[in-house]
This record gives C-alpha cells, structure tokens and sequence, in this order.
C-alpha cells in the first residue's frame, strides 16, 4: 500500500485480529472482576457505603455486609491457632467506621453494618493458596490483556490524529512505555500483595 | 487548494453523522475514558502493599463523587463492551446487513445492565445526600 507516509510491508491485519479477540475476552475477564470486587458479598473491596472525605479523616471506613465480616472473623480465628508464618505480624482487628456516634455519620445501608477494613476483606480473598494462585493468574492476565487493548486502542486514536510524522512516533513510543511500566507496577502489586 | 478527500490536509477531522458514525464516535470516547480509568486504577492499588494505605485508598472510593464515577464508569464499560462485541459480530459472524438492528438491540441491553449495575451506587448516594 502506497500513501503520503510512504509504502509499508505490514498489513497490521494480526493486530487488527488481536484488538478483536482481546476485546472479547475482556468482556469475560470484567465480569469475573465486577462479580468479585462488587456484587460477592463476602469477597467484594467496595461496598454500599458512602464516606465524605471529612468523614474518611475521622477515621471512617466503607462497612461491608455480616458475610464478609463472619468470614473474616473465622479466617482470623484459624490463623491465631495455626502458628503464624514467619515474619508476618498478626492481623490485628480494629474497628472500621468507630465513629458512628458522632453526628452526622457515614450512610450505610442496613444490611452492611460490620466493620471489618477493606484491608482485612481483601487478606480473607487471599488466604487460601488455591484461590491466590488463581486470583493472581487471573488478575496478571486481565492486566496484560487490559492494557495491550487500550494502549492499542489509544495508539488508533493516535495515529489516525497526529499528523505529524515525528510527533505520531513519539506519541506512540511514549504510551507503550507507559504502557510496559503500568504492567511492571500492577505485577508487582498483584504479586506480592498478601505475602 | 486541497482536495476535500484530502484527509491529511483539513485542520479538524469532521464526521458525517450517522448511527453508525455516532457508535463509532462514542466507542472512541469511551474507549480513550477507559484507557484513562485504567492508567489511574492500576497507579492507585500500588497501595495494596500497604494495609493503611489500602484502606484510605479503598474508602476514597466510597466518597460521594465516586459513587457518581462508578455510575458513568459503569456505563462507559457496558457501551464498549456492548459496541465492541456489535463490531466483532460484523467483522467476524457477516452481521453487517443487521447492524443498525443490532445496534438499537444491544442498545436496550445496555440500559438494562446499566440499570440494574448501577442502581446500587445510585440509591446509595441518594441515601446519603437525603441524610
């Protein structure tokens, strides 16, 4: 194909396949993500509560519903009684939101009323070898696809706008750095998250 | 004087408005919204090393605009989602004789799934705003 910007060996067509499978299999991966991390009522991080920032510096914090805090208090049991591995100091249980007397407090629902911290939650959600191993495959896998889809999505909408020869590699070469150092940060918090 | 199909030459990309052009137009806005999303999301759980700092990151996600945020989020994802799965449909499946159907189809889905997805941040602020 011969343009202005001079003729290119590269169809590009696997790319174009790529951005289409990538997309699709995304959809699975987000509602995986969106059943675990909002609507599972023991393992969900953000719950029905809603905290002014005023309120966050008193020291309020999301409620979760009674599941989640049985869960998270029976976890916390088992890892009294079995010897804790070395080096990882105990979980402490402090109360989340300890400032419901004050006037006017955080709005929680009536049926998320433990406090448990979101912290103690996502501990529960990695406690069980299996289920981290899995959890961390999975999340490695929707961050890779995640980002290669919209870096790639953005770098259409780059070029087909920068018209700018230097300027449009540029763009390109700078999202895919940030592309590549978004992965290297979210492994690694994937990874060693609960060690 | 450049040819109008001159595309490289106009100062301002312009579109003729379509259906078609339109979902194409909103897929990349949403698409460009999620690729920022997604830059500050996995930025921010950094924090998940650090037992205090995840707190104060996961109850900043309970403020009252972020409720406001996981609602347009929300709907952000359902219509690329939705969109995308319409293109591959047509690319791959030769649905392109169905596809203005097809859009207003997956169009009534998405407000479904935006409604019933996003019903719960919404009474949630609005039980908060009524005190």
């Amino acid at each position: 194909m011969s343009t202005k910007y001079g003729r290119t060996s590269r169809s590009s067509a696997f790319q174009w396949f790529a951005h289409r499978v990538s997309g699709t299999f995304l959809i699975f991966l987000l509602i995986t993500h969106f059943w675990v991390q909002h609507f599972d009522r023991v393992t969900a991080s953000v719950s029905h509560s809603v905290i002014s920032a005023d309120e966050a510096e008193r020291g309020a914090m999301p409620r979760y519903s009674e599941e989640a805090a049985e869960a998270v208090r029976a976890f916390e049991v088992r890892e009294r009684q079995a010897p804790a591995p070395s080096g990882t100091p105990a979980v402490t249980v402090q109360g989340g939101g300890g400032i419901e007397g004050d006037a006017p407090g955080p709005t929680h629902p009536p049926e998320e009323t433990a406090s448990v911290t979101p912290y103690q939650v996502l501990m529960l959600r990695l406690a069980d070898p299996v289920y981290a191993v899995l959890w961390k495959g999975f999340n490695l896998l929707f961050l890779l696809f995640a980002l290669h889809h919209g870096f790639y999505g953005l770098n259409n909408v780059l070029t087909d706008y920068i018209r700018n020869d230097m300027l449009r590699v540029g763009a390109t070469a700078l999202s895919w750095t940030v592309a590549l150092v978004l992965f290297l940060i979210g492994s690694y918090s994937v990874i060693v998250a609960g060690l | 004087m450049a040819h109008p199909s001159d595309v490289a030459a106009q100062p301002v990309q312009r579109y003729r408005l379509r259906v078609g052009m339109l979902a194409w137009i909103f897929h990349r806005l949403s698409g460009l919204a999620l690729v920022g999303y997604l830059v500050l999301h996995v930025w921010g759980l950094k924090a998940i090393t650090n037992p205090d700092a995840y707190n104060a990151l996961i109850t900043s996600y309970h403020a009252p605009l972020f409720k406001v945020g996981e609602f347009l989020l929300l709907c952000a994802v359902v219509y690329h989602a939705l969109n995308g799965l319409r293109i591959v449909l047509i690319d791959f499946v030769g649905w392109s004789p169905n596809q203005r159907r097809l859009f207003w189809t997956l169009g009534a889905v998405a407000v479904v799934l935006i409604g019933v997805g996003g019903y719960p941040s919404i009474a949630a602020l609005i039980d908060y705003l009524n005190g």
